[in-house]
Parts: C-alpha cells; sequence; structure tokens
C-alpha cells in the first residue's frame, strides 16, 4: 500500500513529450544527431591512439589502417623529448598561478560583491574590460618589460602575467553575491574585520566555486602556447604545449608515429583530470552567468 | 580596508593588462633591439613600414573571416546541442563530455593531430568530409587552409558553449514552461516566449568569451599552417608574434598588436552596449 501512495505524490519529472509516441520519435532523432556529431568531435583521439601504436612503417600520411601493434612510437617519442621535465614545468607554473590567483582574486571578488565604496562601478567595468582583452594584445609590451628585466626564460616569466585574473574576480564575485547575506552579517556582529572575513569566513562557503575555478585554471595554464611561445628561448623550463610544437615543427624530423605517441603523452594527462572534475567546471560555467 | 582586498588584484591586472595595452601605441612608437636592449624613438616609421605591407591587411582579414566562420558555429552550434542534449532526456553527462573533451585537450597537440588528418588527398579528412563536399588538399590551399583552421577552432570552442547554454538552460523556469506546454504553445513559440529571455545572460557570456577567443587565433595557425600557405592563414595575434619574437621586430610587432586591441575593443564595446547590463546585474538574489 505505502509503496503506491509514494509513486503516486512523486512529482513527475517534467520532460518534454513524455509519453506520446511523436515525443519518443522526436527524442530518438535527437540522440542519432547528437551521436553524429559526438563522432566527429570525438574521431581524432580514437585516430591519433590508434596512430601512436601503429608500426611506422604501416601507417599512411593522414589515415590508420589496423595492422600492427607496437609501442616503439611511444619509446621513441619519450626518448626525444624530456618529459618528466615537461610535466613539472607545466604543474609547478599551473600551481603557482592557480594560488596567486586565489590569493588576489577572492579578496577582490568579495570586496566587489558586499562592500561599498568609491569607485565600486569604475572597478567592476575595469575588470570587465580586462576579462574581454585577450593576452595576444599585451604579449608584445610584457616581452618587453620582462626582458627589459632579465626575466625571460623562468618560471617568474610564466608566472607573473597570469597572476591578476579578472575571470577568478568575477567568478569569486559571482558567488559572493549568491552567499545569504546572514553569513556576513553574523560575522560583523562577531566584529570579524575585513581581511579575516574573506580567508575565514568567505573561503569555507565558497569551496564549490573555488573547485571550478581551480578547473578553469589549470586547463587554461596547462594548454596554454602563447605566453610560452613569447616568453620562452629555451628548454629551460619548457611547457607541455610548447615542447610539442616544437617537436612537431615542420622542419623537425620526427615520424607521424612519433608525433601522434607525442600528441597523446601531452594530451593523456589533462583528458584524465578533465573526467575526473568535469562536474566542477560545469558548476563554475554555470555561475559565470548566475545560475545554480 | 578596502584598499588592502583589492589592492593585490588591481595591481596585477594593472601591471600586466592596462598599462601594456596602454603601452602598445607607445611601443609602437619605438625601436627595440631585444639583442643589445637598446631603444631608440622610431616615430612613425614602424607605422610606415607596416601599413605599407600588404601582410597587416591581410593579417587582419584573415582575423576577422576567421572569427565571421567560427563565432556563429560555436555559439550557434553551442545553443542547438545544448537545446538537443537537454531534450533528449537521459545521458546528458555523457553527451557533455563528449562534446567538451576536445575543448579540455591541449590544442597545440591536437592540431598536430590534426595537421596530420589533414594530409592531401588520402588523409582521413579529405576522404571523409572533404569527399563529402567535394574539395581536398586543404592545408595547401590559400583559399580552404583557413577554413581548415577554423574546422579545427571549432572543434575545440564548441565544448565550452555548449556548457554555458546548458548552465544558462537550467535557469529556465520550470512553471513558465509547464504553463506554455499547457496552453499548447508551439515548441518555436515556448522557445521565444520562455527559454531565449532566460537564457540572455548565458549567450551574453558566451558571445564576448567566443568572439574574443576567436579574435586570438594563434596555437592552430602556429602548429597547423605556421601562417602558410602564402600568408593566407596569418591572424593577427601569430602575425605579431612572428614578428616581435622571430624577427625581434618589436615597434613592428607592436603596431599589429595594436590594430588587434582596437579590432577586440570595436567589439566588446559593441556587445557590451547590447548585453552588459544583464552582467553586472547578474546572480543578485
Amino acid at each position: 500500500m505505502s509503496t503506491t501512495a509514494v509513486t503516486e505524490v512523486r512529482p513527475r519529472p517534467a520532460r518534454r513529450w513524455a509519453g506520446d509516441k511523436r515525443g519518443i520519435w522526436v527524442r530518438w532523432s535527437l540522440r542519432a544527431g547528437l551521436a553524429a556529431g559526438a563522432v566527429f568531435m570525438l574521431t581524432p583521439f580514437l585516430l591519433m591512439a590508434l596512430a601512436a601504436v601503429t608500426p611506422d612503417r604501416r601507417l599512411k600520411p593522414g589515415s590508420v589502417s589496423l595492422s600492427g601493434f607496437t609501442l616503439d612510437n611511444f619509446r621513441q617519442a619519450w626518448h626525444d623529448v624530456d618529459w618528466p621535465a615537461l610535466y613539472l614545468h607545466t604543474v609547478v607554473v599551473v600551481i603557482v598561478v592557480f594560488a596567486a590567483q586565489v590569493l588576489t582574486s577572492l579578496p577582490a571578488g568579495y570586496a566587489l560583491a558586499r562592500l561599498r565604496f568609491r569607485n565600486r562601478r569604475l572597478s567592476f567595468w575595469t575588470v570587465m574590460l580586462c576579462l574581454a582583452i585577450p593576452p595576444q594584445v599585451t604579449g608584445i609590451p610584457v616581452f618587453y618589460a620582462l626582458s627589459k628585466v632579465n626575466l625571460l626564460d623562468s618560471y617568474t616569466a610564466l608566472v607573473l602575467p597570469s597572476v591578476g585574473s579578472a575571470f577568478g574576480i568575477f567568478l569569486f564575485r559571482q558567488f559572493v553575491l549568491s552567499l545569504p547575506q546572514s553569513v556576513f552579517d553574523a560575522a560583523r556582529l562577531d566584529r570579524v574585520g575585513p581581511v579575516a572575513m574573506v580567508w575565514r569566513i568567505v573561503l569555507p562557503n565558497v569551496r564549490p566555486a573555488l573547485a571550478a575555478f581551480a578547473v578553469f585554471t589549470v586547463v587554461g595554464h596547462w594548454n596554454d602556447l602563447y605566453w610560452p611561445s613569447m616568453l620562452l628561448r629555451s628548454d629551460q623550463v619548457a611547457t607541455v604545449p610548447y615542447g610539442i610544437a616544437r617537436y612537431a615543427a615542420p622542419e623537425s624530423l620526427s615520424t607521424y608515429g612519433t608525433q601522434m605517441a607525442a600528441a597523446t603523452l601531452a594530451t593523456l594527462p589533462l583528458l584524465i583530470f578533465f573526467l575526473l572534475v568535469q562536474r566542477q567546471l560545469v558548476r563554475g560555467i554555470a555561475l559565470t552567468n548566475g545560475g545554480e | 580596508m578596502t584598499a588592502a582586498l583589492l589592492g593585490p588584484a588591481f595591481v596585477f591586472l594593472v601591471a600586466f593588462v592596462v598599462l601594456p595595452v596602454l603601452a602598445v601605441g607607445a611601443l609602437a612608437l619605438l625601436n627595440f633591439d631585444p639583442l643589445s636592449q637598446e631603444t631608440s624613438f622610431a616615430g612613425l616609421e614602424n607605422w610606415h613600414r607596416v601599413l605599407a605591407s600588404p601582410e597587416l591587411w591581410q593579417a587582419t582579414g584573415n582575423t576577422l573571416l576567421y572569427t565571421a566562420l567560427t563565432v556563429p558555429v560555436e555559439v550557434g552550434g553551442g545553443l542547438l546541442i545544448a537545446l538537443a542534449i537537454r531534450a533528449a532526456g537521459r545521458g546528458a553527462g555523457l553527451w557533455r563530455t563528449a562534446y567538451f573533451a576536445p575543448t579540455a585537450a591541449t590544442l597545440a597537440a591536437m592540431s598536430v593531430v590534426w595537421r596530420w588528418l589533414f594530409y592531401p588527398h588520402v588523409g582521413v579528412f579529405d576522404e571523409t568530409l572533404g569527399r563529402l563536399v567535394g574539395q581536398d588538399g586543404w592545408l595547401s590551399s590559400t583559399t580552404l587552409a583557413l577554413p581548415a583552421v577554423a574546422i579545427v577552432g571549432s572543434w575545440a570552442g564548441i565544448g565550452s558553449c555548449v556548457v554555458m547554454f546548458l548552465a544558462g538552460l537550467s535557469n529556465v523556469p520550470a512553471h513558465l514552461e509547464d504553463a506554455a506546454r499547457m496552453d499548447r504553445a508551439g515548441a518555436w513559440h515556448r522557445f521565444w516566449s520562455v527559454t531565449w529571455p532566460a537564457i540572455g545572460p548565458a549567450t551574453t557570456f558566451a558571445l564576448v568569451i567566443t568572439t574574443r577567443d576567436s579574435l586570438r587565433v594563434y596555437d592552430q595557425v602556429r602548429v597547423m599552417t605556421d601562417g602558410g600557405p602564402q600568408q593566407s592563414t596569418s591572424t593577427l595575434s601569430f602575425t605579431a608574434w612572428q614578428r616581435g619574437v622571430s624577427y625581434l621586430d618589436i615597434g613592428g610587432g607592436s603596431v599589429v598588436n595594436t590594430v588587434l586591441l582596437v579590432l577586440v575593443l570595436i567589439t566588446v564595446a559593441v556587445q557590451l552596449r547590447l548585453g552588459g547590463r544583464r552582467w553586472e546585474e547578474d546572480g543578485r538574489r
């Protein structure tokens, strides 16, 4: 008896055309369309992986025939490029950039969301303008300045230009806006100062935004080819995209098989990372347009 | 006390975004030799030199064409895919993963793969989609190389639009949708009167971010075509990098950067004029 009662009162999920025949037909044709698109999206990964394990003499230019299996391409690519160094440099840059961005963006995001001060609108629109300006516009002046102070080819060069994050400020502002005012009122009654407010009250409350921001920063800076191309002259602190672009440059002697193996080695860590944390990412994007 | 909170972030934003933006125009008036570290005043010489060469105009045209090819595909396609994922019922997470994976993958590395797939005549692309549209040898053609680069750019970028629109669609008020369905409003009418207004902020955000990312295209150009054949794919950010870093022509590179900056500012101004207010107010409950 009780089970039927439960099923009766449970609200039906609002699904389009639920139940009627036309709805089923529409849904399946949508699925077929989505599947066709997904094939296009995923085929490059599949062909990359297949080519990477195909013996080089069997590999035709631009396509794969399923014949033979070898790890020689991976051995060769691993031998040609100092992968542990590339991974290490990239991980260091990504972690330092993320930490520095949180240290600067979280207080700024909180201030823009909750404090009233002079030039508040001006500050907000400065951030929005910075958000719209791509690094490709500022690349040459930054290169000029850093070469003047002899900082090219260093971790400092790779980190400094990315510390101020308009995106981080915007994301944290949106999230702090969505927190209930009572959180802040209670803390203010306890005489918590503004700086302590950020790190003791806001920080524990913005964990979802923090996780989302971490995903953005890691994906963005792991994949970045532009800043390394601009600011590096040698392999001293070469990152993964910089290394792969050099390894697969038209003038290099790497074969297709080893290039595909190298592309796999470059892409895999981040794809795995993405599969593990994609929930956070979706959440973060939801924040940017005020959802949740 | 506000200064202590805002200060650090603004110091870095001003030092590495605002000042460089202002400095681009000034650097274009200087001659700087990165090897000897010597700077001298050049006046308008860099401008004359770069404006006189066809390179700048070709790069501007290529950048605009690339943007015109990718933004509608990414934003329009992203919206359609997000609507389809929502309407298809179960499996949303799976679709999202499939469409977003290219965005998470290192574009520099995947461009190596795409360059290989675009191998003239015998490559997978020419054998399948190329045959479908009756064109081959894309990367060696001066007219098809840029569309090829745009295909890869859209492949890499559409995923973030899908995710942004999925997030926006989750804001559509369910009671309004149900009410519209009760009134037997058609799918088209429901979309325009209920869904479209609700995803306004998501659309603005997707449009601004996608346009910014298209105007700055660099990775695929660098890896797939190196600007060629015959400069047919060299974009503004690629040309600026090539001038500044490969040819050590900082003044000339700054001229190219200034043009890119102007282009970015114009598009942002237009977009914010059209949909900016919703951004600032968003998220307030």
